[in-house]
């Protein structure tokens, strides 16, 4: 699904965010890919979604070199296929919750009928649909970040990437965000999950992909933060 | 900032729109006082239709003639009466009898008028207007310095006005292209979001060039109607009041509305494509 082979990163101003970096991860994995600030874990999911491309090397993603897409088309139509978590949740705060999944789907040309099937469905499916018609600062942090993972699996993306979703909420609402992931994973997305939140990777006890300074020191799988 | 776009995009538009109406009346005064003919052969009473014919024969075999037209005495009357409309004094006590037939004669290269003169035996005098020998001819008339010097000055006044209304639809060009970047800012966290679900750069791109558009169009219309105001309380007033003052019309608005339209859809593609060009990476 997922294929990084000898990847280096070089940006422009001269760091160098990964170095010889060589990643398979097969459909249906939950991987976290965990490490300090700075050690590439935000650059590894970027080269995913062909926000930068690689120095040197190859990234595939469900089958397709990522560098040979075009921006007209081939880029876009990878995106729909990945679904995208932050930490910040980058909800629109003028538009609800409702509003807020169906814009994902209304700006790549879905038809009203499926919008209007698929946005109550998928937000049923992660417990708010009770609160279509609530706006972003209504609700507490953890049911934005619900809103934003309910965003980025509505359209049934094979890989879902998460940057740090739990970085800004507290450790109960953590655990309930994880295992939402875990129930997305469970119907047969991808997910890899950028964190450094040490409780949850040691709980979960899934493959480990760390990353120091660039560099990969340690794929593990069932494995714990350090 | 929309209204600073319209509002250049309209001044832009109208002083556009002002020169190609400017150009129009030159061109509308010129051909009305001269007929637009480089010489005039002024035939003397009583004109036989035998003269006209033999002279307009002698005319034609000259390859420095282009083309040769026979204006009698009624037409002649008739222009001079258009040209001094208004001017109750000169039609009442001026017969119609004072205007003088003429062949009317453009020339294939000005500079071979010499060559018209020799074939009707007139004496250079070096002034414009000389005497023949020719039977039937009283005079003939040299126009082309005046028309020279006409198309010199309307050349200049033109060029001026169009040179003002090009700077006015650069910055217009500008602003709407300021607009919708602003635009554009405003809504970075909706194109981010756009951007990231696999909108393509298309989908998130149309809505703004759409504002650029009518934003010029706006401006467009704006300009089209003032100068349309412009000929209702300015030229129409004037109408009458000047002698031999030919004025603009309602079709010479007409005319030039789709030149405004066309450079405001200029505006809006060049603007569409300065303003959006940083956000065309992906």
């Amino acid at each position: 699904m997922i294929s990084l082979q000898n990847v280096t990163k070089t940006y422009k101003n001269g760091v160098t965010a990964l170095e010889d970096v060589s990643i398979e991860i097969e459909k249906g994995e939950f991987v976290f890919i965990v490490g300090p600030s700075g050690s590439g874990k935000s650059t590894t999911l970027r080269l995913l979604l062909r926000e930068e491309e690689p120095s040197r090397g190859e990234v595939y993603v469900a089958g397709k070199n990522v560098v040979r897409l075009s921006a007209l088309g081939g880029i876009p139509k990878l995106r729909r296929n990945i679904g995208c978590v932050f930490q910040d949740f980058k909800l629109l705060q003028d538009k609800t919750v409702f509003e807020n999944v169906s814009f994902a789907l209304e700006v790549i040309g879905k038809p009203k009928h499926v919008i209007d099937g698929r946005v109550p469905e998928i937000l049923d499916y992660v417990g708010l649909g009770e609160k279509l018609n609530n706006y972003p600062d209504e609700l507490s942090g953890g049911e934005q970040q619900r809103v934003s993972i309910a965003r980025a699996c509505v359209n049934r993306p094979l890989v879902l990437l998460a940057d740090e979703p739990t970085g800004n909420l507290d450790p109960n609402t953590s655990v309930d965000i994880m295992r939402l992931l875990d129930k997305v994973n469970k119907i047969g997305t991808t997910v890899v999950m950028a964190t450094h939140d040490q409780a949850i990777v040691d709980a979960m006890r899934k493959r480990v992909i760390e990353l120091d300074k660039g560099k990969l020191v340690r794929d593990q799988s069932r494995g714990v933060y350090s | 900032m929309a209204f600073a776009a319209i509002s250049t995009a309209f001044i832009a538009l109208f002083l556009f729109g002002l020169a190609l109406l400017i150009a129009r009346e030159i061109n509308l005064v010129v051909d009305t006082v001269t007929g637009n003919v480089q010489v005039a052969i002024y035939l003397s009473d009583p004109v036989r239709p035998e003269t006209v014919t033999r002279i307009e024969g002698e005319l034609q075999k000259l390859s420095a003639v282009s083309s040769v037209t026979y204006e009698d005495k009624a037409q002649a009357c008739a222009r001079a009466r258009a040209i001094f409309a208004g001017n109750q004094a000169i039609i009442e006590n001026v017969g119609c009898d004072v205007w003088p037939a003429s062949l009317r004669v453009n020339l294939s290269d000005p500079s071979r008028y010499p060559e018209i003169t020799a074939a009707l035996g007139c004496e250079p005098n070096g002034t414009e207007e000389v005497t023949c020998t020719e039977p039937g001819v009283r005079t003939v008339r040299d126009y082309r310095q005046l028309l020279d010097r006409l198309s010199a000055i309307t050349g200049v006044v033109r060029n001026g006005v169009l040179f003002i209304a090009a700077i006015m639809l650069a910055s217009a060009t500008v602003l709407v292209a300021n607009t919708l970047r602003m635009g554009m800012f405003a809504r970075r966290k909706e194109i981010g979001i756009m951007r990231l679900v696999g909108a393509t750069n298309w989908r998130i791109r149309v809505p703004f060039l759409i504002e650029g558009l009518v934003e010029a169009l706006i401006g467009a219309g704006l300009a089209i109607v003032t100068l349309f105001l412009i000929l209702v309380f300015v030229v129409d007033q004037l109408r009458g009041r000047v002698p031999w003052l030919v004025l603009v019309r309602n079709v010479d608005v007409l005319a030039i509305v789709p030149w405004i339209l066309f450079a405001a859809g200029g505006v809006a593609v060049v603007a569409g494509t300065l303003g959006i060009r940083r956000f065309l990476d992906v």
